[in-house]
C-alpha cells in the first residue's frame, strides 16, 4: 500500500514537477516534512504503542493516553476527557474527513501531544502516529 | 334558579363574567411568571388589560351598582364603614360598601399599570409585543422591577379583598361569593333588579376564547420532536472561525456570554485554558480576539448579554461562565442530575438555542429544565 501510494506520487512527481506535491495529500506531504526534520521509517506498530502510552500528568495525576479520548477500536466514536463532548472516530475508513486538511492535523498532534504527553512530539512520534492512523 | 322573595339582581352578568374572569387571569399570570410560560403569561396580560379597559368602561354605562357612581372613593365613609362594623353595627349597602370600592378602584388601578410595565419589560428585554424595540435594557429593568413589585401588591390587595369578602359574609350574614356568582343579593329594600345584560357577558366570554384560540394557534400542530416555539429565536452574530476553533472541544460558547475583560483574560492565559495549551497563534488567534472583542456581553446582543454585562463585578474577569453571579443566580434549583449535565458542560441538554448564543427562556427544554430553573423573575 504504501509502495503503491509511493509510485504515483514518483510518477506525479515526474510528470508536474513540484506542483504535483498537491496532489500527494496531506498526510505523505506531512510525513516528508518529518522525514527532513530527521525522522526515519514510520511504522504502524510504533505508533500502536504511542497510542496506548500512558503518562502521568504532574500537576492533575491523571493518567492520560490517546486512547483516552479516542479509544482504542479507531473506528468508534470517542468522548473528550474534560468536556465529554463526543469525538468523530478518528479512522479515515469510517470517517473520510480525518487527515485531509493538513492544518487541522498540525494543530491536533500540537495540542494534543502537550495535553497527553507534556510536551510537543517528536517528528519520528508524530510520524508513526499518523501511519497508524491512516491504516486504520 | 329558585328566587326567594326580597333577593334582588344586584350584579349583571358583565360585572360577574368580568370578577371571576379577571381572577382567573390573575392567578393565571401568578403561576406562569416564571419566564419559561412567557407567552401564557403574556396572553394573561392581555386578557386583563382587555378586562380592566372594558371594567372602565362598564363604570361609566353599566348597570346601576356597577357604576363607579355607586361606589365612589371616600376615605371618611371608608372609615366611618369600617368603625361601625368592628361595632357590629355596620349599615347594609346593597353594591359595594365603601370600604370594597377601596379595594376595587385600587386592583383596576394596579391592574392596568401591571399591564402597562409588562408590555414596556416584553419590548425593551425581549422585543417583543406591542412596544418592541422601543425601551432599552435599562427601561426593562425599571418595568421590570416594578412588574415584580406590584404584583406582590396585588397580591395583598386581593388578600384584603378577600378578608373583607369573609368579614361581610358573617357580619351581614349573606353569601358574597354566592351573589358574585348568581347576581342576586338579599335585600331588606325595595331594590328593582338590574338588567342581566346577558348577551355583553356572552360576547366577552366568546372573545377571550376566539383571542386565546388565536393566540396559541401555533400549540395546534407541535410535535415532541417539533415543538413550538412561541418567540422566534434572535440570531446573534456567529463566526465561522470561531465555531470551528472553539466547538472542537466543547459548545462554542457564544462570546455575549462573558465581558470583553474575561475573553481578553481568556486568551492571554491560552497556554493554560482549563488545563490544555490551545497554541492559537497569528492570524487565527487575532481574528478570534477580533470577534470575542466585538460580541462579548457589552455589545448588548441578548438579554443575557445585558445581564451579564451588568451583573459581573467590573473588578472580576471571570473565565468560567458557570461562575458568574447571574447564572449561579439562574441555575440555584439545579438537581443532582442536571448538575450531571452542567459538568458535562451539556447546556444544549435543556438549552434548545445554546449553539445559537441566545439562551432565551423559551427554548429551555421543558421536561429537563424543570427543576434548573429558578422561579419567578
Amino acid at each position: 500500500m504504501a509502495t503503491g501510494r509511493g509510485i504515483v506520487v514518483a510518477v506525479a512527481f515526474a510528470l508536474l514537477g513540484v506542483g504535483g506535491r498537491a496532489c500527494a495529500g496531506p498526510v505523505d506531504d506531512l510525513l516528508q516534512q518529518f522525514q527532513a526534520q530527521g525522522a526515519s521509517h514510520f511504522t504502524v506498530a510504533a505508533g500502536e504503542a504511542l497510542w496506548e502510552r500512558s503518562v502521568t500528568d504532574p500537576k492533575t495525576g491523571e493518567v492520560r493516553r490517546c486512547a483516552l479520548c479516542h479509544t482504542t477500536d479507531l473506528r468508534k466514536v470517542g468522548k473528550h476527557a474534560t468536556t465529554g463532548k463526543a469525538i468523530e472516530p478518528m479512522a479515515p475508513s469510517v470517517n473520510p474527513k480525518r487527515l485531509a486538511d493538513k492544518e487541522k492535523i498540525e494543530k491536533w498532534l500540537e495540542r494534543n501531544c502537550k495535553w497527553t504527553l507534556g510536551r510537543v512530539c517528536t517528528p519520528q512520534e508524530k510520524g508513526d502516529a499518523l501511519t497508524m492512523i491512516g491504516s486504520r | 334558579m329558585v328566587i326567594v322573595p326580597r333577593h334582588a339582581r344586584v350584579w349583571d352578568a358583565p360585572t360577574r363574567t368580568f370578577h371571576w374572569a379577571l381572577a382567573a387571569a390573575f392567578a393565571g399570570d401568578w403561576f406562569t411568571r416564571d419566564a419559561r410560560y412567557l407567552d401564557i403569561h403574556e396572553f394573561f396580560g392581555y386578557a386583563i388589560g382587555a378586562l380592566v379597559a372594558f371594567r372602565y368602561a362598564w363604570g361609566l354605562v353599566g348597570t346601576r351598582w356597577a357604576r363607579f357612581a355607586s361606589f365612589p372613593l371616600s376615605a371618611r365613609s371608608a372609615w366611618r364603614y369600617l368603625v361601625s362594623l368592628a361595632r357590629g353595627r355596620q349599615p347594609h349597602h346593597v353594591g359595594h360598601n365603601p370600604a370594597g370600592s377601596w379595594a376595587i378602584h385600587a386592583l383596576l388601578a394596579m391592574a392596568l399599570l401591571e399591564v402597562a410595565t409588562g408590555v414596556v419589560t416584553l419590548g425593551a428585554e425581549k422585543g417583543e409585543g406591542l412596544l418592541a424595540g422601543r425601551f432599552g435594557y435599562p427601561v426593562g429593568d425599571v418595568a421590570h422591577a416594578i412588574h415584580q413589585w406590584l404584583a406582590y401588591g396585588m397580591l395583598g390587595v386581593v388578600a384584603l379583598h378577600i378578608v373583607g369578602v369573609l368579614v361581610g359574609c358573617f357580619a351581614d350574614r349573606q353569601n358574597l361569593i354566592a351573589s358574585m356568582l348568581t347576581g342576586y343579593k338579599p335585600t331588606d329594600d325595595a331594590i328593582a333588579d338590574v338588567d342581566a345584560k346577558r348577551g355583553i357577558a356572552v360576547a366577552m366570554t366568546l372573545a377571550l376564547a376566539v383571542g386565546a384560540l388565536a393566540y396559541f394557534r401555533g400549540y395546534l400542530p407541535a410535535t415532541g420532536t417539533q415543538p413550538y416555539r412561541p418567540y422566534a429565536s434572535r440570531a446573534l452574530p456567529m463566526d465561522a472561525v470561531w465555531k470551528t476553533e472553539c466547538s472542537g472541544c466543547h459548545l462554542a460558547y457564544h462570546p455575549s456570554l462573558l465581558p470583553a475583560r474575561s475573553w481578553s483574560r481568556m486568551f492571554a492565559e491560552q497556554e493554560a485554558h482549563f488545563g490544555e495549551d490551545l497554541g492559537l497563534g497569528g492570524e487565527t488567534l487575532r481574528h478570534l480576539e477580533a470577534f470575542s472583542a466585538s460580541n462579548a456581553a457589552e455589545a448588548l446582543e441578548s438579554p443575557v448579554a445585558w445581564k451579564m454585562a451588568t451583573t459581573i463585578p467590573a473588578a472580576s474577569a471571570p473565565l468560567r461562565i458557570t461562575a458568574t453571579p447571574y447564572w449561579v443566580q439562574r441555575h440555584e434549583r439545579l438537581d443532582a442530575a442536571t448538575w450531571e449535565r452542567v459538568h458535562r458542560l451539556e447546556c444544549e441538554g435543556c438549552h434548545r438555542d445554546a449553539d445559537g448564543g441566545e439562551f432565551a427562556p423559551g427554548a429551555i427544554d421543558m421536561e429537563l429544565g424543570k427543576s434548573a430553573v429558578r422561579k419567578g423573575k
